[in-house]
């Protein structure tokens, strides 16, 4: 693995590829969903956009987002548009966290206020991203106010409870791995 | 799934036969003449020449079926819902009101049914085109119309990538949650707590995201040894010369798209409700 950050504008071949794996995989995952209210689920799929993010950062994310939701509607029959927007807009937040010089996943070093900011930012995205994602249906469709806003706050408590839950812990899991496979050390 | 993880299938129809570019530029423009209207008399319209072109593309109703299904009982769920939580929402919109059932709560009025099938009707319309879509155009072609579109090339082959991932990482998947089950991890429901399902879930999702990051590694060392990304520009194996038959469709969709936007600006097209006195 290269050990250097790089510009996040950079799109080189290893960040391409990266976008596409992710696609693929916040694509395939958008297939499981855990229903716990009507049109909601628990889609374990934003777990992929917080991993993802805080792997490579926000463009990573955004993309990822855009090209995984438009293949998974594409396999569904009909592309929403504007929640393709809102997915990207969630991988960008999840990936701010990459810009911090303190953090970084692939060798092993993160603090306590990255991890926050992972939570906290990525949950304010997800808000943030779907709740474009329903004033654009109550504009674009017509749909009634009063039910996208129950819909929105529905899909906004399970996606940030995937988000923390899975999403922070996988990339927790991730830090300790990599940590752990470092020898290492700082002589002093 | 097809093999490329897409829906494609192989026929020699007009539509088959049109530029990937042709068809994006169509499905943009009759999605975006769906946004500008709130009129069911559009929409009935629209579905009709929608049905019409879809019969052309002579797609086999078992392979296509499904997804019609789907869009249905969206349909249904959503105008349950919609009616459960805003059963005055049509009088709302349309300034008059006419009680058909008192919930309690709220009255359900005969504005908010006719909402609602206006609405269910929207999302109907854009179906037979949506569906066409997904099954004339091949996924590798699908990169070389968008790139021809003007999004960059790196970005139009993410596109490639993840469809060409897509069945290799849902074999991976598949592998992996095959082998956990083996060892008691279970993902169905009644197979354990919400809370059990969820761990269980990133028991198998973990592995799955430690295989892909390899592959991102793989992936991207093969292309570079070919050479990717060296030069601004690329060209694309499937992309072929525009025929007359593309032409015209664009020109039919610019036009189409012209008169829409003129008729909406002066007034028409907000929603229709037929029983007005």
């Amino acid at each position: 693995m290269k050990m250097m950050k790089q510009s996040i504008f950079n799109l080189d071949t290893r960040t391409v590829v990266a976008i596409g794996i992710g696609a693929a995989l916040y694509g395939l995952l958008n297939w499981v969903s855990i229903p716990v209210a009507p049109q909601t689920g628990l889609r374990p799929a934003i777990a992929i956009l917080t991993v993802f993010g805080a792997l490579f950062g926000p463009i990573v994310g955004f993309l990822s987002g855009a090209i995984g939701h438009i293949v998974f509607d594409l396999s569904s029959g009909t592309i929403w548009w504007s929640w393709v927007l809102g997915s990207a807009i969630s991988g960008l937040g999840m990936g701010l966290v990459f810009m911090s010089k303190s953090f970084s996943i692939k060798e092993g070093r993160a603090t306590g206020g990255n991890i926050a900011t992972l939570a906290i930012v990525g949950s304010l995205a997800l808000i943030v991203g779907f709740g474009i994602s329903s004033v654009l249906d109550i504009y674009l469709f017509g749909e009634a106010p009063d039910k996208m806003l129950l819909q929105f706050i529905a899909a906004s408590l399970s996606n940030i409870t995937v988000h923390v839950i899975l999403g922070v812990g996988a990339v927790l899991g991730l830090l300790k791995m990599n940590r752990s496979n470092s020898n290492l050390k700082v002589s002093k | 799934m097809s093999k490329a993880g897409m829906l494609y299938i192989e026929r020699d129809t007009l539509f088959h036969r049109l530029d990937g570019a042709v068809k994006l530029i169509m499905l943009l423009a009759w999605t975006v003449i769906v946004f500008l209207f709130q009129d069911i008399r559009v929409f009935i319209v629209l579905f009709i020449i929608g049905l019409v072109l879809l019969m052309s593309a002579q797609l086999p109703w078992k392979r296509i079926r499904l997804l019609v299904w789907v869009i249905i009982v969206f349909n249904i769920f959503n105008s349950i819902f919609t009616i459960l939580v805003s059963p005055a929402y049509g009088s709302e919109v349309n300034g008059t009101t006419t009680v058909l059932i008192d919930l309690g709560y709220e009255v359900l009025t005969l504005e908010t049914v006719f909402y609602i099938l206006t609405l269910s009707m929207k999302y109907m319309s854009l179906m037979p085109i949506s569906i066409l879509f997904v099954y004339t155009t091949h996924p590798t072609r699908f990169a070389g119309s968008l790139n021809r579109l003007g999004v960059p090339y790196k970005i139009a082959y993410a596109f490639n990538i993840a469809f060409r991932y897509i069945p290799d990482l849902k074999k991976d998947f598949i592998s992996i949650s095959h082998a956990m089950q083996a060892r008691g991890v279970g993902l169905a429901r009644g197979e354990g707590t919400l809370i059990q399902r969820m761990k269980h879930f990133a028991a198998i999702a973990i592995p799955l995201v430690q295989s892909s990051l390899a592959r991102i590694d793989t992936v991207a060392n093969a292309m570079d040894l070919r050479g990717f990304g060296k030069n601004a520009k690329r060209t694309w194996y499937s992309s072929s010369p525009w025929g007359r038959a593309d032409i015209g469709i664009v020109i039919v969709c610019v036009i189409v798209l012209a008169v829409s936007i003129t008729v909406r600006v002066q007034g028409f097209g907000t929603f229709w409700y037929p029983f007005n006195s």
